[in-house]
């Protein structure tokens, strides 16, 4: 790949888009809903090799001049995320093929123009044109949100659409900060700008601060939990494996250019956040008796994770960020599209309605164990190597630059423990309640008029099929093979997080100097 | 002075339409805050220095940034599709505080 085609990542899903709303017919939708993404996680993989050799590429659209143009930038953090976004998209996709919610209206288009919003989120290195593709990628979202739902998605769209509003209208506020501090909008121009300036920190802290409520870290979480729950499976699939991580991704790369080496003024306030977002996830997990409310905490849970990596700075805690990163979606989307299974054949995804899920359906445990496994940090899946690099990482912590004290490593280490365990107990009472006990008697199918039938008796031939369980199969297999591949994925996590300690081939391959 | 004391009572209204609970009054609210974002993009182009774009007039240092206003265009746009879809969603649910559900059968044990 060359740098002038990195804007095509974005804009060619868009067209996809446009051509999706033209041609009406199944086949081609579906074609283009799977082509895309898995297009997009090949443009990935093509720019990770390229990577090796070339650590940034950057493409000038318009040919103006480095500093004036709006640049397309793609390094080892970015591609990464490419592939690991389209992997999961594609995989929602392929679900929401399976319980036929792409024939609704447009759906097919929201989900291409969901893509493109996040190619180019990923791919730009210009703050205010991030808040454009923000927007884009949320545009959809809102319409997905409610589309393939009954009344009371509206309701939990309308929580969304505000939320999400309200930040990025905080996210403007900070821009244009930014730019009337420093006088410019590229990240690239902005490297260490707020070491020793005082009015450039602030305005950086309120781009953060949007970002954190759009990646729902603790104390502005409180809109996940209560908001994708309330969507279908499948969509909330495909948001938890973008919206909040797109978020992170961009906390990640803003925070490194702008403060780089010299750890932030406020890093401890960081700290305490990423920490607490970590153990409230993990605990209010006890507190749902529903599958993918569960899910959602242990989301909010996952970001803490992520950040810890960011708060302690070092290349190597950096890598373990991005690693867990990745392994977070991949078995995030795979839970989720497992509950959404269960949820698309029985018709709840409530505790108490359902039971004995073990022995109905062995093929769909078997992929929810494995997916459990793999939030705890069990082997064989790439949980164990996100919170081994994860601790590993955070034990450095008294060395790194912005260290805080020779106790952090331990209370870091503790508090990933702690996290662990709670974790580990949740998920206990979850598989207890849904696959253990006697075999269900009545499920609730799916009722024309109001969406939520009445009990009926279990036949037979009320299973999960193949074709719904199988894009949950293949993340689990994809989260397997980061287990089973960790030694070729984490060099490649270390290269992503070694182009965000090392600044200067990013500036040098925006700016040119 | 005058912009930021426009911003400080735009985000006052703003703030206050938001946290009503009927969604017309928070989309206002959304409205309001909007705008204030807008003013404080052409506020960061240093309005207070800077006069007219006209080149017998003005010299190019003293000229108005275009970057901000560029900014705010695109601002404006997008608040304008995004205002769009949040009062298809106050007028699809017509009850705001959404204690009934609408006439579909659907009950709220889900």
């Amino acid at each position: 790949m060359t740098a002038a085609q990195l804007p095509l990542i974005a804009t060619l899903p868009l067209l996809a888009a446009a051509l999706a709303v033209l041609v009406r017919r199944p086949a081609i939708q579906r074609a283009l809903m799977l082509v895309v993404p898995a297009g997009t996680a090949a443009a990935g993989v093509a720019l990770l090799v390229e990577h090796t050799h070339t650590p940034v590429l950057a493409h000038h659209v318009g040919g103006f001049v480095p500093g004036v143009a709006i640049p397309f930038v793609s390094d080892s953090l970015s591609a990464t995320m490419l592939v690991v976004t389209g992997t999961t998209t594609a995989a929602c996709a392929a679900f929401l093929m399976a319980t036929g919610e792409d024939r609704y209206r447009f759906v097919p288009a929201l989900a291409l123009m969901l893509t493109a919003g996040v190619n180019g989120a990923l791919l730009t290195g210009d703050l205010f044109n991030l808040f454009v593709f923000i927007e884009v990628m949320l545009l959809p979202s809102y319409a997905l949100l409610a589309v393939t739902g009954t009344w009371r998605r509206l309701g939990a769209g309308r929580l969304f659409i505000l939320v999400n509003l309200l930040t990025s209208t905080i996210l403007l506020f900070g821009v244009a900060f930014v730019y009337g501090v420093t006088g410019t909008v590229t990240l690239a121009a902005l490297a260490g700008v707020a070491a020793g300036d005082g009015r450039a920190s602030l305005a950086i802290v309120v781009v953060l601060l949007a970002l954190s409520i759009k990646g729902a870290v603790v104390p502005v979480h409180g809109w996940l939990p209560r908001a994708y729950p309330a969507t279908s499976a499948g969509i909330m699939a495909l948001f938890s494996g973008l919206h909040t991580k797109v978020a992170l991704y961009a906390i990640y790369r803003i925070y490194a250019v702008v403060y780089g080496a010299a750890p932030a003024p406020w890093v401890v306030a960081l700290a305490v956040l990423a920490v607490t977002t970590m153990l409230i996830g993990a605990i209010a997990t006890s507190g749902e008796r529903r599958l993918r409310a569960a899910l959602a905490w242990q989301m909010v849970s996952g970001v803490g994770h992520i950040l810890l990596g960011l708060v302690v700075f070092t290349a190597a805690s950096l890598a373990a960020g991005v690693f867990y990163l990745a392994h977070h979606v991949v078995t995030m989307a795979a839970l989720l599209l497992a509950a959404g299974a269960i949820e698309h054949v029985y018709g709840t995804g409530r505790y108490d309605r359902l039971q004995g899920l073990m022995r109905r359906e062995p093929a769909l445990t078997v992929l929810v164990v494995l997916g459990l496994f793999s939030l705890i940090g069990f082997p064989p899946m790439s949980g164990l190597f996100g919170k081994v690099a994860l601790v590993l990482g955070v034990s450095g912590a008294d060395a790194a630059p912005g260290s805080l004290g020779g106790w952090t490593p331990a209370a870091y280490v503790g508090a990933i423990l702690i996290a662990s365990l709670a974790t580990l107990v949740a998920l206990q009472r979850l598989w207890v309640d849904v696959f253990w006990g006697p075999p269900m008697t009545t499920y609730r199918p799916d009722d024309q008029r109001t969406g939520r039938g009445q009990p009926t008796p279990v036949t037979d031939d009320v299973r999960v099929s193949g074709r719904l369980l199988a894009p949950a199969a293949a993340l689990v297999g994809v989260s397997v093979a980061m287990f089973a591949g960790a030694g070729v994925l984490l060099p490649v996590a270390q290269r992503a997080a070694a182009g965000l300690v090392q600044l200067q081939p990013y500036v040098e391959g925006v700016l040119g100097r | 002075m005058i912009l930021a004391g426009t911003v400080a009572v735009l985000v006052t209204g703003g703030v206050y339409l938001l946290l009503q609970r009927s969604m017309v009054r928070a989309v206002f609210g959304i409205g309001l805050l909007s705008h204030a974002a807008n003013f404080v993009l052409l506020t960061s182009g240093g309005t207070n220095r800077r006069g007219q774009p006209l080149s017998d007039r003005t010299g190019v240092a003293e000229m108005a940034d275009p970057l901000p206003q560029a900014f705010v265009l695109t601002a404006i746009v997008i608040t304008l599709a995004v205002t769009v879809i949040m009062l298809m969603l106050a007028v699809l649910g017509r009850n705001d505080d959404t204690h009934a559900m609408p006439a579909t059968g659907e009950s709220r044990d889900a």
